[in-house]
């Protein structure tokens, strides 16, 4: 069941992106919101490890978080506004927020 | 699609308005949002006698409108309001407090309703955190 898991922490504060990148499904989604958006820092470890992803997974970043920080989106990324985002809760199985 | 949501974050963190934009857009896209639930530290989003500066953000504010507008059922976890005091009338007079800061369109009750919330709604959405 494809499973949709939202971050919001930062990448560089906590092991959450990590944990969740162990646990991903082949056909799971990842949206980044808030801080979660710092992951895509061009050169960074994190941004390399969204990148080396397998294709099945989708990844998804919040605009407004990316404008507010100033963040080019690598390719892969799919970047959705609100609407994107309910959208997205309903193409999903479930919503799984790492609070 | 019928949405249950749960807010765990408090009104200045980013998460709370994020579940407001979430709520308004889900709205706005024909879906239904069976219920709201406000646990841990988001209870603060439904207390009535924090003032915001006028050129921040209103967030508890734009909660009570949108809940109003919307006539949406809108629960605070009874224990964790307590705890921070944030006490409906019946409250305060059960526990003797002096004053009251939870009116409507908020409604204290118990967890058992976000148990319920996810039984009744497709979907449940958890904001919290930053």
């Amino acid at each position: 069941m494809a499973t949709l898991h939202v971050l919001s922490h930062s990448p560089f504060t906590d092991s959450r992106l990590s944990s969740c990148l162990r646990l991903l499904g082949p056909d799971d989604g990842l949206l980044l919101c808030g801080d979660a958006t710092y992951a895509l820092q061009p050169g960074s470890a994190q941004c390399l490890a969204l990148e080396l992803m397998p294709a099945t997974i989708s990844l998804f970043a919040l605009d407004e978080d990316l404008a507010a920080r100033a963040l080019k989106t690598p390719t892969r990324v799919q970047v959705v506004d609100y609407p994107g985002f309910v959208e997205l809760s309903c193409r999903f199985a479930k919503v799984n927020s790492w609070l | 699609m019928k949405f249950a949501i749960a807010l765990f974050a408090p009104p200045h963190a980013p998460s709370s308005r994020r579940a407001l934009r979430f709520a308004q857009a889900a709205l706005a896209g024909g879906h239904e949002i069976v219920r709201l639930f406000f646990y841990q530290d988001g209870v603060h989003s439904a207390a009535s006698n924090p003032v915001c500066p006028q050129d921040e953000l209103d967030l508890s504010g734009e909660w009570r409108e949108f809940v109003r507008d919307q006539g949406l059922d809108a629960v605070v976890c009874i224990a964790a309001a307590l705890r921070r005091g944030v006490l409906d009338a019946q409250e305060a007079e059960r526990y003797q407090r002096s004053a009251v800061n939870l009116q409507a369109p908020w409604e204290l009750s118990g967890l058992g309703q976000l148990h319920e919330a996810t039984q009744l709604a497709d979907r449940l959405i958890c904001f919290g955190g930053p």
